[in-house]
């Protein structure tokens, strides 16, 4: 793949839903862009803004109703382990112990047992579950659950990581602790490059924290496409960056907590 | 708790017992002369027993009742295992069979939405079907031996299995097949490590109703064409107003149905053992 081709092509994507009362509902309407490869991309919007069903035309687990994703040049046709995706509704599956769900993509590609299970231990000890890798998911608590989700699909080792509020439901300091262990994993890649990330939140420090790119989702659309080039390691310290300061009144401007001076909109 | 629930339904069963026992001695009317209309404890533990010698053909050094030997308890407990087992063995047959059979053509259908929707109808029909009217047409095809018992069994129990897995497939929430698919499953992985386990605790029903089902098919299949098994000791009672001796079958009924459901019970425990506690209790309790 040629460094000018991006990792994630989305050109001209819609996605209309029918709801079950006939009400037609466009939950992606004509969204294009481009990712390179190794960008950690943030998306951020209001609640029912479109940001799931994009992610799930881009795991291939919803095809678009028009326009076409490509992913590292070929279009996406359904799901593959390539993407990974961590699912903003508990996914893990509870008839197996939170090891065997942490081996399963290992396992669906033939990495033999000791091998998978030595992987499966290092990201439950990563997310802090090492104690509990022979429970039943009916055992654990709400975020302990989030957390096997986050190891199985970082376990997997997918070159695009698309991860749908993986955060959301934890408390500040296990958030903060897996930022650091998401931002390590992006960045072995294989072959020593960077992962490519498509990071839901609601969380604006989050966002800023963490991303190379913020994209501001409204209604559907794209409406605001902001590059974050502050320097990493970021701590607390960069958010108070004249620049972050800057972009964080930009986005709570969009998600309407502030009026701010002329914010500029995207054309699409 | 679990102890006191226990000696409860154990107390139960003795009252229902002496209740039996009172009938017996309220209505003392006779089916045919010396044929108690409801025979009472002691004559179904010692006349009735006694009389299953009459179905021991002779064997193991237990000379039969029709070779001229008189009753004794041995050739009586031997008729009871005898026929018995012959009953057991023609039930779990067909169950494995119609089990296995209709899971696998249940699972088959689930493979895409169409052939589950094609299916849909037809096994409305299957199921309203009663099950007793079709014993003649089975022993016409099958013939009246092991076979065709055998056949009616699985095809009884079949019918159950094969519903109760395509609705339990199209049941299974969305979000675990996609976790699955974006993990990298094949569709085979899918349907080992995800379905299956998913649609258990839904068939933990049909195992159950058809374990009663199967029961009722391989007697009917007995009652119309047999020379041995419960169904027969049975049908040849009645023809003579033995109704002692089909109390005696009921009993052995009970007992191998209990039996049979316990063992299950303690299967479907380990293999549910990951089922949420509320879900559980509902069910099994
Ligand atoms: N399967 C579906 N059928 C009908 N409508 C749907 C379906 N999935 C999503 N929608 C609708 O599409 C819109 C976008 O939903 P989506 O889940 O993508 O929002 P979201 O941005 O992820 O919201 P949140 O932040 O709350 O997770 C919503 O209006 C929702 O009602
Ligand atoms: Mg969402």
């Amino acid at each position: 793949m040629s460094d000018a081709a991006p990792m994630v092509l989305v050109s001209r994507v819609s996605q209309t839903f029918r709801r079950a009362d006939g009400q037609k509902v466009r939950a992606v309407d004509d969204v294009s862009v481009q990712i390179p490869e190794g960008q950690f991309v943030c998306l951020l919007g209001p609640s029912g803004c479109g940001k799931t069903t994009l992610l799930q035309m881009v795991a291939g687990l919803l095809a678009p109703t028009q326009g076409e994703i490509r992913v590292a040049g070929q279009c996406v046709r359904g799901p593959a382990p390539e993407r990974g995706m961590v699912f903003q509704k508990d996914s893990v599956f509870p008839w197996m112990r939170v090891i065997d769900n942490v081996e399963f993509g290992l396992k669906c590609r033939g990495v033999a047992k000791p091998e998978r299970q030595a992987i499966a231990r290092r990201y439950l000890a990563m997310v802090g579950l090492a104690a509990v890798e022979r429970a039943w998911p009916r055992e654990l608590s709400g975020g302990m659950l989030k957390r096997v989700a986050i190891a199985t699909v970082f376990a997997n080792g997918a070159a695009v990581l698309l991860l749908d509020e993986p955060f959301g439901a934890l408390d500040y300091v296990t958030k903060r602790q897996l930022h650091d262990v998401l931002l390590t994993l992006w960045g072995a890649g294989a072959s020593g490059g960077r992962r490519t990330v498509l990071f839901v939140t609601h969380d604006v420090d989050e966002a800023l924290l963490l991303a190379d790119r913020i994209l501001v989702v409204h209604s559907g659309r794209i409406v605001d496409d902001m590059a974050i080039p502050a320097p990493r390691p970021r701590n607390s310290d960069s958010l108070l960056l004249p620049a972050m300061v800057a972009n964080k009144h930009r986005l709570l401007a969009h998600l309407g907590l502030e009026v701010a001076p002329a914010v500029p909109v995207l054309a699409q | 708790m679990m102890r006191r629930e226990r000696w409860l339904s154990l107390g139960v069963l003795l009252l229902m017992a002496a209740l039996w026992q009172g009938l017996s001695m309220l209505f003392r009317a006779e089916a045919v002369p010396g044929e108690p209309m409801v025979p009472g404890w002691q004559v179904l533990a010692t006349r009735t027993l006694l009389s299953m010698a009459d179905y021991w053909p002779g064997g193991f050094g237990v000379p039969g009742v029709v070779s001229g030997a008189a009753r004794s308890y041995a050739a009586a407990g031997l008729a009871i295992v005898g026929n018995s087992l012959d009953t057991i063995v023609r039930l779990y047959t067909g169950l494995l069979l119609g089990g296995m059979l209709g899971s696998g053509l249940g699972l088959l259908v689930s493979w895409s939405r169409w052939t589950r929707r094609m299916v849909q109808g037809p096994l409305q029909f299957l199921r309203m079907l009663p099950l007793l009217a079709m014993v003649p047409l089975f022993q016409l095809w099958f013939g009246i031996d092991f076979i065709g018992k055998i056949m009616f069994v699985a095809y009884g129990v079949g019918v159950i299995f094969f519903a109760g897995v395509v609705n339990a497939v199209g049941n299974v929430p969305q979000i675990y097949i996609d976790n699955g698919l974006t993990l990298g499953a094949s569709r085979l992985r899918l349907y080992r490590s995800v379905i299956l386990p998913a649609i258990f605790p839904e068939l933990r029903a049909s195992v159950l109703l058809s374990l009663g089902t199967g029961w009722a098919a391989v007697l009917g299949a007995e009652y119309l064409g047999a020379q041995s098994g419960l169904g027969y000791i049975i049908v040849y009672s009645e023809q003579f107003g033995y109704l002692d001796r089909m109390m005696l079958m009921a009993l052995l009924f009970i007992l191998y149905a209990s039996l049979s459901y316990a063992a299950f019970d303690a299967l479907a425990r380990r293999l549910l053992a990951w089922t949420p506690q509320t879900a559980r209790g509902i069910v099994i309790e």
